[in-house]
């Protein structure tokens, strides 16, 4: 708390270009969103799909999603130089209202690629957790996921062994080694491999083991791994919360 | 206002938001256009909008909105959470009504509970059509399973809204915690800590949560046990150190203990953490004022004026708090000109006293002795012409300096009306005797003192005599009068609200009589929140009056929320 008077005037310039930078993004992703939902709802969808402007509108979203992605990340990780920090808050919610607001934070997206999105989970398992960080991470996983899959994503939800497991897996080719173990690097506090400069897959990772390990019940801390395999035979990406 | 399905809505988790009128608050144009654009998807048709906390204010105003969405930043002005306190100060929407805070990022305003007014959830920017509507749906499932408790809380009838999160548990796992929450807050409410206590303590044993820690130590503190209830919030700050309110908790114990610049540390951080409190920074300048810290006082209540400007929390303390400090300062002047800005914000009625103690203060402290005591005479004055007695601290202020300045039967007489209101606290009255000892009154002061309090309890003997001795009628109309001579005295109202209570279980309901019992009991739970007496009496006086005609509840609810400012009735005749 020693540092809080660290420079007050750089840290609110930075909040208020952050709540500036968010509000144009929300216009620029909520109006291509419209836009596309617009395309998809005519009746030819398949001329749709193929014309270039739709392909350049669903790429245009894609980024955008991206960046917004990073600018969430980079809210939540600046606790790290010393200012206030994401204030965490799990509180008891259904999982599969969690779920639901993960799909339609990306079904316009999904679509506009041609991604089918499937999911499985129950409908009455409550868990205790931090509603928006954790959909922040599942949408982050499925943006991520649209790069490796071919044509399908899977996001499920279940409880093993008293922990809540929730996976987005693909039918792509799979995670390669390298990131693999910058998965498992991430959950042990080892930056070491990651460059954040080009690697926004490693943001991302160290921003998902973040969120995993603030949740804790009974000695027990979340935590997140990627494989290969799982339902879909492609890449594989789970949270774990206790 | 709608008429709301409530059972198959329950179980649908939905309700028709069609028909519903919306007010979308944001000071930038795309946002507004975006929202709307997803308001309109959902099928709303009534969509109002506005740019600023000011034009928010204004068609608040005018239309009783079911929907508020707000952004916290609103550029210059209001900011979301001040045009929330005014619309809930000013009840301009009804307790349906649903109100979603926007903002960039998760705030620690959102989860660390100590504002007074709280939206119904917060939200984070980008918003979703689909984020918004399970957002939307799920506050108004949790006001469905929540509007019996409230509508219990409203009629001050804390026991049953107790019982009734016992029974929303049963139907509602999703709720169980914020219910639980719920109760114990109303058990702490009752006098019930023990009950409140084990709610707390089974919380806990299935997780680490601040508000059940905070709630454990503030029990402690009540039983006086301040150091155990300092380490307690202590705890939570180390967990949890955007928890505000234990910092908060953790300043009042150590003032309990006497240790004022520790608990004036402690404010001066949480006024660093959570900055646009307007009681905070109130706070903050008062510890530094009893203290001596004349600088950290000054920056405390000049930001207090300068957050209060849009807010209306803002307080009169803070100009009077500038006075003094501009008085010890020695530039009487400034002092002066603070005290004619603060009856320019402020009703006289609720700073005309005030303001000529706080005068009388200045000059006294900046060696004018001849303007201080013209001040004590308008005082003096000012007593003598208007029966009605302020608040205990403002009657002690006036006392100290009306005996500073030389006066001497004035203050006499305002410190007997203190005792006399409050017999039975020790504490009250060794801080009497402290005063009376500083002017050098002290063995005259104890016999004063000791009168007042005797003239008190037989007061109230007499009443509780003609009680047992089944003079119900007597009794009533005897404590009747004992509250017009002793407005404040807690275990004299208390009384009376309970002979009420026992004539009209033995005589049969009377709605005048009820009535009066209520404006008692409601008058003492605003002077003296917590009382196990005030949930006991309330509780039995609400079992006996006939249950309303449906369109009655509107009436009752309105009674429960106007609770008198003034004492319930008003002192007639000279008291002192």
């Amino acid at each position: 708390m020693e540092d809080q008077h660290s420079s007050p005037e750089l840290f609110l310039f930075l909040a208020s270009t952050v709540h500036d930078m968010k509000n144009s993004i929300s216009v620029l992703s909520g109006t291509l969103e419209s836009l596309l939902a617009a395309e998809q709802a005519r009746a030819d969808i398949d001329a749709a799909q193929n014309a270039p402007a739709y392909l350049q509108m669903a790429q245009m979203l894609y980024q955008t999603k991206r960046l917004n992605d990073n600018l969430i990340q980079l809210l939540a990780l600046y606790k790290e130089v010393g200012k206030p920090g994401y204030p965490f808050d799990v509180q008891p919610q259904l999982v599969a209202q969690v779920v639901e607001q993960v799909v339609d934070q990306e079904k316009i997206l999904l679509a506009s690629k041609g991604i089918r999105l499937e999911t499985d989970f129950p409908l009455e398992l409550i868990w205790t957790l931090d509603e928006d960080l954790v959909i922040g991470v599942l949408a982050h996983a499925i943006n991520n996921a649209i790069r490796y899959t071919k044509d399908t994503i899977r996001l499920s939800a279940r409880e093993v062994d008293a922990v809540l497991e929730l996976r987005v897996e693909d039918n792509g080719e799979g995670y390669s080694q390298a990131l693999i173990e910058a998965g498992s690097a991430a959950m042990n506090g080892m930056q070491a491999g990651v460059d954040f400069s080009t690697n926004s897959t490693g943001l991302g990772l160290y921003f998902s083991s973040e969120v995993a390990k603030m949740h804790k019940y009974r000695g027990q801390s979340g935590s997140i791994a990627l494989a290969n395999g799982g339902a879909l035979g492609g890449g594989c990406f789970i949270l774990r919360l206790p | 206002m709608t008429t709301e399905n409530k059972g198959s809505a329950i179980e649908a988790g939905s309700t028709d938001w069609a028909d519903k009128h919306y007010l979308l608050v944001d000071d930038f144009i795309g946002i507004r256009i975006l929202l709307r654009e997803s308001l309109r998807n959902l099928g709303a048709r009534h969509i109002d909008q506005a740019a600023s906390g000011g034009e928010a204010m204004k068609l608040l105003a005018k239309t009783r909105y079911d929907v508020v969405l707000c952004d916290y930043n609103l550029g210059e002005g209001k900011n979301g959470q001040q045009v929330l306190e005014e619309t809930r100060e000013r009840n301009l929407t009804a307790p349906s009504s649903v109100w979603l805070m926007v903002s960039a990022e998760k705030s620690v305003e959102s989860v660390m509970g100590a504002a007074e007014h709280q939206p119904d959830a917060y939200l984070i920017k980008p918003i979703t059509e689909g984020v918004l509507l399970t957002r939307l749906n799920r506050v108004w499932h949790k006001k469905q399973v929540f509007r019996e408790i409230d509508q219990a809380c409203l009629e001050k009838d804390y026991l049953r809204a107790a019982r009734l999160c016992d029974a929303q548990i049963e139907l509602n796992k999703l709720h169980e915690l914020e219910l639980l929450r719920m109760k114990a807050s109303l058990l702490l409410k009752s006098g019930e800590p023990e009950k409140a206590r084990a709610v707390y303590e089974k919380v806990l044993a299935e997780r680490d949560y601040s508000w059940a820690k905070a709630g454990l130590g503030k029990i402690r503190m009540n039983n006086g046990e301040h150091e155990a209830a300092r380490q307690i919030f202590q705890g939570v700050i180390v967990e949890n150190k955007y928890y505000i309110d234990a910092y908060d908790q953790m300043a009042v114990a150590y003032q309990l203990m006497g240790q004022h610049e520790e608990a004036c540390g402690v404010l001066e951080k949480a006024a660093r953490l959570s900055p646009n409190s307007v009681p905070r920074q109130r706070n903050l300048g008062l510890a530094a004022l009893k203290i001596g810290n004349v600088p950290m006082a000054e920056k405390a209540f000049r930001k207090c004026v300068s957050i209060g400007e849009f807010s209306v929390m803002k307080t009169p303390d803070a100009y009077l708090g500038l006075a003094r400090v501009c008085g010890m300062k020695n530039v009487a002047k400034e002092a002066l000109q603070w005290l004619l800005l603060a009856q320019r914000e402020f009703p006289p009625e609720q700073i005309g006293l005030r303001a000529k103690i706080t005068e009388g203060m200045v000059h006294h402290e900046t060696g004018d002795y001849r303007r201080a005591r013209k001040c004590g005479d308008e005082l003096e004055a000012m007593l003598a012409e208007d029966p009605v007695r302020p608040e205990k601290s403002i009657c002690m202020e006036l006392a100290t300096l009306l005996f500073a300045v030389g006066v001497k039967d004035a203050p006499a007489g305002l410190l007997c009306y203190v005792v006399k209101n409050n017999h039975d606290n020790q504490v009250v009255q060794d801080e009497v005797q402290k005063i009376f000892d500083k002017a050098k009154m002290g063995d005259e002061g104890a016999s004063l003192i000791n009168a007042a309090r005797k003239e008190a309890s037989d007061l109230m003997n007499k009443g509780v005599l003609l009680w047992k001795t089944d003079k119900l009628n007597e009794a009533v109309e005897w404590m009747r009068a004992a509250r017009e001579k002793l407005p404040n005295n807690l275990r004299i109202l208390f009384n009376s609200a309970q002979i009420i209570v026992s004539f009209l279980q033995q005589r049969g309901y009377q709605q005048a009589l009820s009535e009066e019992a209520m404006e008692v009991l409601l008058y003492v739970d605003k002077i003296a929140p917590g009382q196990q007496r005030f949930a006991q009496l309330m509780e039995q006086l609400l079992q006996l009056t006939p249950p309303p005609a449906p369109e009655g509840e509107a009436v009752v609810l309105e009674k429960a929320v106007a609770v008198t400012e003034k004492p319930a009735k008003p002192v007639r005749g000279r008291v002192g």
